[in-house]
C-alpha cells in the first residue's frame, strides 16, 4: 500500500503528463495565424477622425471617437460539420489606435474556411464577471458604472445638424437586459463566395469592411438632427446596433504579405 | 540546480504567506451567499488591502471623500444623519446612501438594482463628478506612486502591479466580508437570549404586517416595489424604471435589509422619513396610490399606536452592536468609533 503522499505525488505527475500531452495537442492545433483588418468607410473613403464627411441624408458631420467591442472572433468552417473553436475573450476595436483595428487569429492550418464570426458587443453571461480585465477593463471607458454594463458602440462626433450644446452628437450603444438587447451574433463570407486555406507558409489577410452609412441609413433612419445623442439601454439602443451591424458589408481576402 | 531548489522553496513560502486563508463563516440560517468570493479567493491580506481602500482619501478627487466619508461603521456604515451624502465640491448624491452589511447575499446592488455584481459597485462612486468625481487611471497612477501600494498589491495578488480589477477585487474583499448576523433577534433565533413579551409581540405583527417584504433571515426579499411614497419633483427618482426602461417598474426599489435600522435613518431611498415612526405613519396613512403601487399596499397597512409601540420594540432587537464595533471593520488607522465625530458635517 503506498502512502497517500506518495499516491497523491503520482497523481500529481498524471497530471503533468496529461497537461503537457494537452499542451502539445492545442500547439499542434492552432499552428497558424490568420490576420483580421476592420476597415470602416464613409461613402466609400476610408474613415478618419476628425475629418468632414457627409451621410446619406446630406448632414455634415465629424467623428472624433469611434470604438466596438467584437468578441468570439473565428474563421467558419465551409464543412457545415465542423464546428469553430470560439475563443471566449474580446477586442476593443479603436479607430484612435490602429493597433486595436487589426487582430491575429491562431487557427488551425490545412482547414478550408469560407467565413469570418465574430460577436458584437459583451453578452450577458460576460456582463456579470465583476471586476475584468483587458479590453474589459473598465478604465478604457466603455463601462457605464449607476446601470452596469459596458456600451458596446460609442460614437462621438460633432456636426452643425445637432441640436446638443457645442453640436456634439452621441450614441453610446450599449444593453443587454431583456428586450433592450444590443449583442449580436455575426458571420460574414466573402463577397464572391470564395473559401480559403491558410498553411502555415501561406498567411491570409481578411479584411471587414464596414460602410459607416448604413449606420444612419438602416432599419431605423438617424438623422443627426433628429437623434443627436443615444446614452443608455433602451429600445433606441437597440435599434442603433441594428443600423450598426448593417454597416458590416464583407470579407475580402487576399495573401497576406 | 541548488539555486532553483532554494527559490522554489521561498516561491513557496511566498506562496503561503500570501494566501493565508480567510475563510468566510455563513451566519446559521443564511441561505447561501451569491457572492461567493469566486476569482477572488478571500485572504487575510486581500481584506486588508480592501479595507484600507475603504478608508481611504486618496480614492476621491481632493482627498477628501473615501468611501468612509458616507459610509460610517457606527451608523452601520450608512451616512449618519444625512438625507443625501456629500461628495466632491459640497455635491449631494442622488439618494441616501444605505448601510452596508450582508452584502454577498445581494444580486444587485443600490436603491434601484442598477448594478449586477458587488466588484463593479465601487465604479459608481468613484466616478461619479457628486461623489468621489475620479477617473480611474488616475487614481492608479497616484497608487503607483505612493509607497505602500505597490508593496501591498504585490503581496494580495502575487506580482506587481496595480489594475482597476485588482484594487475592483481588494475592495470586494473588504465590502463582501461586512456580515451583520449577531442583533438580539439573531441571539433569540439561536436560543442564547429570550424576547421579552413587547419584542414578542412586535415580532408577531412584524410577521403579520411586513415580513412578506422584508423577509427574515435578511430582512428583505430582494424585490422592488412602489411602497406608495411620491415622487420629490426635484429629484425625478424613477427607481428600477430607470434601469429596466419599463413602465411596470416606475418608482420601484429594492426592499431595503431592516438590520440595524436603528442606526441608518434618515430612511427611505431619499432619508425623506427622518424616524422608524414616521416610515409607519407613511404604512399607515400615506400610501399614496398609483398603477405600479404594490398590491398588498392599496389600503396601506393599518398600525395602530399599540403596533407602533411593539413593532419598534422589535425593530430594536434588529441592531447589531458587535457589528459596528467590530475592530476588523474600522479604520485601520484609527480604530473603532463609537459615535459620531464632532467635527462630522
Ligand atoms: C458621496 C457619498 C458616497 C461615497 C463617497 C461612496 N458611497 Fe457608496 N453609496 C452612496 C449612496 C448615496 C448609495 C446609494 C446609491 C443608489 O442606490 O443609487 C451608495 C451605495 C453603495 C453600495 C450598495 C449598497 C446596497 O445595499 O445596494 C455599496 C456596496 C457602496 N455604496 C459601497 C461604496 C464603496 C466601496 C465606496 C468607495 C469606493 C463608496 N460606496 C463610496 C454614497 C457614497
Ligand atoms: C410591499 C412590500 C413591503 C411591505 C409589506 C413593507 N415594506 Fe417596508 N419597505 C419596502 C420598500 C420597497 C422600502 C423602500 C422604499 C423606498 O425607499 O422607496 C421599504 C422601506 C422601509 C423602511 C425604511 C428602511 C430604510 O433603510 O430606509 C422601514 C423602516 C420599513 N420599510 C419598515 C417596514 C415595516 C415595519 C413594515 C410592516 C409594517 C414594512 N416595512 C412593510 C417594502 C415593504
Amino acid at each position: 500500500m503506498p502512502s497517500p503522499m506518495l499516491q497523491r505525488l503520482k497523481g500529481f505527475s498524471y497530471s503533468l503528463i496529461l497537461l503537457f500531452v494537452l499542451g502539445s495537442f492545442q500547439k499542434k492545433e492552432m499552428d497558424s495565424t490568420l490576420s483580421i483588418q476592420f476597415r470602416a468607410y464613409v461613402h466609400g473613403v476610408p474613415l478618419e477622425l476628425n475629418k468632414k464627411y457627409q451621410n446619406p441624408f446630406g448632414e455634415t458631420f465629424e467623428i472624433t471617437r469611434f470604438r466596438f467591442y467584437a468578441g468570439k472572433l473565428a474563421p467558419v468552417y465551409t464543412n457545415a460539420n465542423f464546428k469553430s473553436k470560439i475563443p471566449s475573450h474580446y477586442h476593443l476595436i479603436d479607430f484612435s489606435d490602429s493597433a486595436t483595428t487589426r487582430i491575429e487569429l491562431p487557427v488551425t492550418a490545412g482547414i478550408i474556411y469560407n467565413g469570418i464570426q465574430f460577436q458584437m458587443g459583451i453578452d450577458s453571461a460576460d456582463q456579470n464577471r465583476g471586476a475584468q480585465s483587458g479590453a474589459l477593463d473598465p478604465a478604457k471607458g466603455m463601462f457605464w458604472t449607476w446601470n452596469s454594463g459596458y456600451i458596446n458602440i460609442k460614437m462621438e462626433g460633432n456636426s452643425p445638424f445637432s441640436t446638443q450644446p457645442a453640436h456634439i452628437f452621441e450614441y453610446h450603444i450599449g444593453g443587454y437586459r431583456n428586450n433592450y438587447n444590443t449583442v449580436w451574433q455575426i458571420k460574414l463570407y466573402s463577397t464572391n463566395d470564395q473559401s480559403f486555406m491558410i498553411s502555415k507558409e501561406k498567411k491570409i489577410l481578411i479584411e471587414i469592411g464596414m460602410d459607416l452609412d448604413y449606420l444612419f441609413d438602416g432599419p431605423t433612419p438617424i438623422h443627426i438632427r433628429e437623434i443627436p445623442s443615444c446614452m443608455k439601454p433602451g429600445e433606441l439602443a437597440r435599434k442603433i446596433s441594428e443600423n450598426f451591424i448593417g454597416t458590416f458589408t464583407g470579407l475580402t481576402i487576399s495573401p497576406n504579405p | 540546480m541548488k539555486s532553483l531548489a532554494a527559490i522554489t522553496f521561498i516561491g513557496f513560502f511566498c506562496v503561503i504567506w500570501t494566501n493565508i486563508p480567510f475563510p468566510f463563516p455563513v451566519p446559521e440560517g443564511f441561505p447561501s451567499p451569491i457572492y461567493k468570493f469566486q476569482n477572488n479567493p478571500r485572504t487575510r491580506e486581500g481584506f486588508e488591502l480592501g479595507r484600507k481602500l475603504f478608508y481611504d482619501g486618496l480614492l476621491s478627487k481632493d482627498g477628501n471623500f473615501p468611501c468612509s466619508s458616507c459610509h460610517q461603521q457606527f451608523a452601520a456604515f450608512a451616512t449618519y444623519e444625512h438625507r443625501l451624502s456629500h461628495g466632491f465640491n459640497d455635491q449631494f448624491s442622488f439618494r441616501n446612501a444605505p448601510g452596508l452589511f450582508n452584502l454577498a447575499w445581494k444580486k444587485e446592488l443600490d436603491w434601484d438594482g442598477g448594478i449586477n455584481h458587488i466588484e463593479v459597485q465601487p465604479l459608481a462612486p468613484l466616478l461619479d463628478p457628486h461623489e468621489m468625481a475620479e477617473d480611474l487611471n488616475h487614481v492608479i497612477s497616484k497608487m503607483k506612486k505612493d509607497k505602500t501600494y505597490p508593496v501591498l498589491f504585490n503581496r494580495v495578488f502575487g506580482s506587481p502591479g496595480i489594475s482597476s480589477q485588482r484594487i475592483l477585487k481588494a475592495l470586494a474583499q473588504f465590502t463582501a466580508s461586512l456580515v451583520s448576523a449577531d442583533s438580539r433577534y439573531d441571539k433569540m433565533k439561536r436560543g442564547e437570549v429570550h424576547f421579552n413579551q413587547y419584542e414578542l409581540k412586535g415580532y408577531e405583527i412584524f410577521q403579520q404586517k411586513c415580513s412578506r417584504c422584508h423577509q427574515e433571515p435578511l430582512f428583505t426579499d430582494f424585490s422592488y416595489r412602489n411602497t406608495g411614497l411620491e415622487v420629490d419633483s426635484t429629484l425625478k427618482d424613477f427607481g428600477r424604471m430607470r434601469i429596466t426602461g419599463r413602465k411596470e417598474d416606475s418608482i420601484k426599489f429594492q426592499v431595503p435589509s431592516l438590520r440595524n435600522v436603528f442606526l441608518t435613518y434618515p430612511y427611505a431611498h431619499d432619508g425623506r422619513f427622518v424616524t422608524i415612526s414616521e416610515v409607519l405613519e407613511h404604512y399607515n396613512s400615506g400610501v399614496v396610490q398609483g398603477p405600479t403601487l404594490d398590491s398588498g399596499l392599496r389600503k396601506g397597512i393599518s398600525i395602530s399606536s399599540d403596533d407602533r409601540f411593539y413593532l419598534i420594540y422589535f425593530l430594536e432587537t434588529l441592531t447589531d452592536s458587535s457589528f459596528i464595533k467590530n475592530p476588523l471593520y474600522a479604520d485601520p488607522a484609527m480604530g473603532v468609533r463609537n459615535e459620531a465625530p464632532a467635527h462630522l458635517h
